[in-house]
C-alpha cells in the first residue's frame, strides 16, 4: 500500500489550503482562475476585461479570448517599478482610455503579481466609478491562494452579480444558472423541457449569455442552479434581491430529486402532472440493483471536470461505495457539508489534488481500487475506470444519476481493458 | 510596460523557456505557480515544440510566500532525479518568487549534492525588466558556458546553428533550409541546432564543430563563449535571397577554408533564379506603374526584418516602406522599435504598399496572414515542413507571396 501520509483526511481540510498534491510535480497540472475568468469575459457580450499582471498572463491567457466583437480585452502589464511601488496610476489611465474607447463594463482581472503585492484594485474600482460611464467590477486572481481554477469561475460571476440591482420579479421568468443559451451539447434536462411547455420564460445565464442578460436576473421567479460555479451568486441573488435558488447540479438521490422538483413547483405555482417522473421508476430500479452491485466496492476518484466530486462521493457512499481518495478541484466554502455526510455515512477518505497523471496513475493503483471514477489524462491506468464523468456536467435529476450509475455498472460488467488489473470488488 | 491591446513584449522567463523548451534529454522545473507552466506548453506545443525537454511546475502557495518555504521545490527535484533521471535539469525562474527574492541559484547550489547525476542549472532573467530577447541570449549563453565538454574537431566538417530557437516565426523551416545548404554545398553535417532541434548530449560535444553559424544577434555571445573555449571561429548573418544566400556561402567558406560544391551552389541558384524569373516583369511594372505598391513594410524581429528588406529592395528593387523591429534592445536609426500604438498607426497609414509582421497584427489590419514573418502568431504550427524564408528557398517562398500579394491588389 502506497503511503499517503502527505494527505489530509476530508474532516481535516476546511480549504483548499489543505488539499496537497498527491505528487510534487504538476505536468501539466491545473489552470490558473485566471483562465476562466478571461473565458467568461470574452463570452459575456458587453462585458470588457483588463488583465492586470505579467507578460505572461498578458500573452498566454489571450488564446482563451475568442475573437473579439465589439468588446475591449485589453491588458495592463506592470514594469519592475510597479511591482514595487504599485501601478494605480497606470491602471486609471487605462480604465479612462478604455471608458473613452466605449466599454459599457470592465472587469479587472488582477493576477499573481498585483494579488502579491496587495495592490488595492477593489478600492480603485470604488474610487474611479464616479468618473466613468463603463461599470467596473474586479477579481483577484492569484494563483498562489488556491489549487486550480474554480475561483475564477464563480468568483467572476459573483462580481457580475455586484452589478445586479432590484427588479420587479415576473412570475413566469426563471433563471437558468450554469447553461449556455447557445448550448447544443448538452441535452436540455426534462426539467426545463418541463417550464418551457409551461409557458415559463427561461433565461440561461452562462458564457454565451449578455451581460444585460445578468442584469435582468433579479426579475426572476427563481433560479435552478446547474452549475457548482453559479451557485456562489445565486446565493448572492437569494440574499439580495429574494431570488429563491433551487441547486439541481449536487442532488442524485432520487428522493431529494423528486422533493426538489416539488419545491419548484411549489414555487412557481405549477403542478407536473407526472411530466418528470418517467425516469423515476427506472432509476429507482437500477439503484437497487446497483446497491447490490456496488455495496463494499473501493474506488478513487479523479479528474471529473467541473463535475464536484463530493457530492458524487456522497451518493455513492449511500450505496456502499468506499471512497478510497478523492482528487478535489477546489474545496469550495460550502463543502463541510458533504464532508460531515459522507462522514456520517461512515467514510473520511484523504483528499488530494492531482497535478500529474504519469506520477499519479501508480500510486492510484497501489491502493488495488476495484474502480477510478474520472480521468487521469494521458497516463495509462490499469484500473477499471469510468471515464469523462465530465458530460455529467450540466445535466440533472433522474437522468443524471441513472447516467452515473449505468456507466459504473458498464464498467464493471464489461471486459477487461489490456493490462487491466481489476480487483475482486465488495472484498478487499 | 503599462495597457496592451495586443499582446506585449513577452518576459525574459518566457524567453527562457521557449529558449529550452525543445532541448531533448532535459526537464525544467518552474519553481512558482503552475498555470504560467500550463499556458507555457500550449503555447510551445501550438508552435512545433512538443515531448522534448519535460516541462514541470511546482506550484507555491500562500504559505510558501509568507515563509519562504522552498520544499516544495526540493521535493520536486528529487522526484524527477528519480523517475525522469535527466541528465540535466534547467531551472526557470517564476513572477511570484522574483517578487518575494528567492535565491534560485543558491536553492541549486543547495540541492546539487544530493543529486550528482543530474545537474541543477540555475536560469535568469527572471526579474521584470528583462525581455524575451535578452533571455534567449543569456540562456543560450548559459548554455555555451556550463554543457559543453571538451571536444577534438570532428574529423569531417561539421558545423553548429546557434539562434534557432522556438520564438522566430517558421523557426523550424528556416533552420532546416541552412542544414540543407551546408550538407550540399559543403558536406557538412550539424553538431547542434541550437535550440531548437537538439538534445543535451549534441549541446555537450558543440566544441567539435569547424564553424558556427550565428542566425540571429543574440547567440553572439554564445558564439564568442565557444570561440573562446574551443576555437570555433563563426559567422553572425542570416541569409536572404539568391545573391544573400551565394555571399553567405561565400562567408563561409572564407572562414572554414573549404571550398563549396560549385555545382550545387550554381544549380541551387539557377533553380532559384529560373522559379522567380516569371515574377519579375509583375514586380517590375508594379514597380514603375505603380510605386505605392511596389513598396514593402516589414515589423518583426531585427535581423529577419533587415535580411528580408536586403532581398527585396537589393535583389528585387522594391523600395523599402516603413519597417521596425519590435525590441528597443535592438532598435537603430536604420530600424527603430515600434510601440504598439506606433505600429498600429503605422499600419494605418500604410496604403496599398505590401505589409510583413506579426499574424496578430496582420490580422488586426485585416490582411490575412500570407505575409506573416514575425510573431505573435494567431494559428497553430504544427508543421515543420513548411517553406522556409531564408536560403535560395527561402528566396523563391518570400517571391512567390509577394506576388501573389501584388495580384490580390491588382485585380
Amino acid at each position: 500500500m502506497t503511503s499517503l501520509g502527505h494527505l489530509k483526511r476530508l474532516s481535516a481540510v476546511r480549504s483548499s489550503a489543505g488539499v496537497k498534491f498527491l505528487t510534487p510535480c504538476a505536468f501539466p497540472g491545473s489552470h490558473c482562475p485566471l483562465h476562466p475568468a478571461l473565458a467568461l469575459a470574452g463570452n459575456i457580450r458587453g462585458l470588457s476585461s483588463l488583465v492586470i499582471g505579467t507578460p505572461e498572463c498578458a500573452v498566454y491567457s489571450r488564446v482563451v479570448l475568442p475573437k473579439a466583437q465589439g468588446d475591449l480585452h485589453w491588458t495592463y502589464v506592470l514594469d519592475a517599478h510597479e511591482v514595487v511601488f504599485g501601478c494605480r496610476k497606470g491602471l486609471m489611465d487605462t480604465l479612462q482610455k478604455m471608458d473613452q474607447a466605449g466599454a459599457k463594463a470592465v472587469l479587472l482581472l488582477g493576477t499573481c503579481v498585483p494579488d502579491l503585492i496587495g495592490e488595492d484594485i477593489e478600492g480603485l474600482v470604488r474610487e474611479m466609478q464616479p468618473r466613468l460611464s463603463a461599470r467596473l467590477i474586479s477579481v483577484m486572481t492569484g494563483h498562489f491562494k488556491c489549487n486550480s481554477y474554480p475561483s475564477g469561475s464563480w468568483k467572476t460571476l459573483k462580481a457580475i452579480g455586484a452589478l445586479m440591482a432590484p427588479r420587479e420579479v415576473r412570475p413566469r421568468v426563471v433563471n437558468v444558472m450554469g447553461r449556455s443559451p447557445d448550448e447544443t451539447h448538452i441535452p436540455m434536462p426534462p426539467l426545463l423541457r418541463a417550464l418551457l411547455e409551461r409557458g415559463f420564460t427561461l433565461r440561461c445565464l452562462a458564457p454565451g449569455s449578455a451581460l444585460e442578460d445578468f442584469l435582468e436576473a433579479p426579475d426572476a421567479a427563481a433560479s435552478l442552479v446547474l452549475s457548482p460555479f453559479t451557485d456562489p451568486l445565486a446565493a448572492d441573488m437569494e440574499q439580495s434581491f429574494g431570488t429563491p435558488a433551487f441547486r439541481l447540479y449536487d442532488i442524485y438521490d432520487p428522493a431529494e430529486i423528486g422533493a426538489l422538483h416539488a419545491a419548484v413547483a411549489q414555487r412557481l405555482g405549477i403542478e407536473w402532472d407526472n411530466a418528470l417522473d418517467d425516469e423515476r421508476p427506472a432509476l429507482l430500479s437500477l439503484q437497487e440493483q446497483a446497491a447490490k452491485r456496488l455495496g463494499g466496492l473501493r474506488y478513487v476518484c479523479a479528474h471529473t471536470g467541473p463535475l464536484g466530486a463530493l457530492p458524487m462521493a456522497a451518493y455513492l457512499a449511500a450505496l456502499g461505495m468506499e471512497p478510497l481518495l478523492l482528487h478535489l478541484e477546489e474545496f469550495w466554502p460550502g463543502d463541510k457539508r458533504w464532508t460531515e455526510l459522507l462522514n456520517a455515512r461512515g467514510y473520511d477518505p484523504p483528499v488530494c489534488h492531482m497535478v500529474n497523471s504519469d506520477s499519479d496513475a501508480p500510486l492510484l493503483e497501489g491502493l488495488s481500487p476495484a474502480l477510478c471514477l474520472g480521468d487521469l489524462p494521458g497516463a495509462r491506468v490499469r484500473i477499471p475506470s469510468v471515464p469523462q464523468l465530465s458530460d455529467l456536467y450540466g445535466l440533472c435529476g433522474y437522468e443524471r444519476t441513472r447516467s452515473l450509475l449505468e456507466r459504473i455498472l458498464r464498467v464493471l460488467d464489461g471486459p477487461a481493458a489490456p493490462g487491466e488489473r481489476r480487483a475482486p470488488y465488495g472484498t478487499l | 510596460m503599462g495597457l496592451y491591446k495586443f499582446r506585449p513584449v513577452p518576459s525574459g522567463r518566457m524567453g527562457t523557456l521557449w529558449t529550452l523548451a525543445s532541448i531533448r534529454g532535459a526537464a525544467l522545473l518552474e519553481f512558482g505557480c503552475m498555470g504560467h507552466m500550463l499556458y507555457g506548453r500550449v503555447f510551445l506545443e501550438r508552435i512545433g515544440v512538443s515531448d522534448a525537454c519535460r516541462l514541470y511546475a511546482t506550484h507555491i502557495d500562500e504559505t510558501d510566500v509568507s515563509l519562504g518555504g522552498t520544499e516544495r521545490l526540493s521535493r520536486a527535484v528529487a522526484d524527477i532525479a528519480e523517475r525522469d533521471r535527466p541528465r540535466v535539469l534547467f531551472l526557470l525562474p517564476s513572477a511570484v518568487p522574483e517578487v518575494i527574492g528567492t535565491d534560485l541559484p543558491a536553492l541549486c547550489r543547495e540541492l546539487q549534492p544530493d543529486h550528482p547525476d543530474m545537474r541543477l542549472i540555475p536560469f535568469g532573467c527572471g526579474g521584470f525588466d528583462a525581455g524575451q530577447y535578452r533571455a534567449v541570449r543569456e540562456a543560450l549563453l548559459l548554455l555555451a558556458k556550463t554543457l559543453p565538454v571538451d571536444a577534438e574537431k570532428t574529423a569531417r566538417p561539421t558545423f553548429n546553428l546557434i539562434g534557432s530557437c522556438a520564438d522566430i516565426f517558421r523557426f523550424q523551416a528556416d533552420a532546416a533550409e541552412l542544414v540543407r545548404t551546408m550538407e550540399g554545398a559543403f558536406a557538412m553535417t550539424p553538431l547542434c541546432v541550437m535550440t531548437s532541434d537538439t538534445s543535451v548530449a549534441q549541446i555537450e560535444r558543440i566544441g567539435g564543430a569547424h564553424i558556427n553559424l550565428v542566425f540571429r544577434r543574440e547567440g553572439l555571445p554564445a558564439a564568442a563563449q565557444l570561440q573562446q573555449r574551443f576555437g570555433t571561429p563563426y559567422l553572425f548573418a542570416r541569409p536572404y535571397g539568391v545573391q544573400g544566400t551565394c555571399e553567405w556561402l561565400e562567408q563561409v567558406s572564407q572562414i572554414t577554408g573549404i571550398s563549396p560544391d560549385r555545382s550545387f551552389v550554381e544549380g541551387q541558384r539557377e533553380e532559384a533564379l529560373r522559379l522567380i524569373s516569371p515574377a519579375l516583369p509583375m514586380f517590375r511594372h508594379i514597380i514603375r506603374e505603380h510605386p505605392e505598391r511596389g513598396r514593402i513594410s516589414a515589423g518583426g524581429h531585427a535581423d529577419v526584418v533587415k535580411g528580408i528588406m536586403s532581398f527585396a529592395c537589393g535583389e528585387l528593387s522594391f523600395s523599402k516602406g516603413v519597417c521596425w523591429c519590435d525590441s528597443p534592445d535592438m532598435a537603430d536609426e536604420e530600424l527603430p522599435y515600434f510601440t504598439e500604438a506606433q505600429w498600429t498607426q503605422a499600419i494605418g497609414s500604410h496604403g496599398k504598399a505590401l505589409l510583413m509582421a506579426s499574424g496578430e497584427a496582420l490580422d488586426w489590419a485585416g490582411r490575412g496572414t500570407e505575409l506573416q514573418i514575425a510573431n505573435p502568431d494567431v494559428k497553430w504550427r504544427l508543421n515543420p515542413y513548411e517553406p522556409p524564408f531564408v536560403g535560395f528557398r527561402g528566396a523563391v517562398h518570400l517571391t512567390n507571396l509577394w506576388v501573389n500579394a501584388i495580384l490580390k491588389e491588382e485585380f
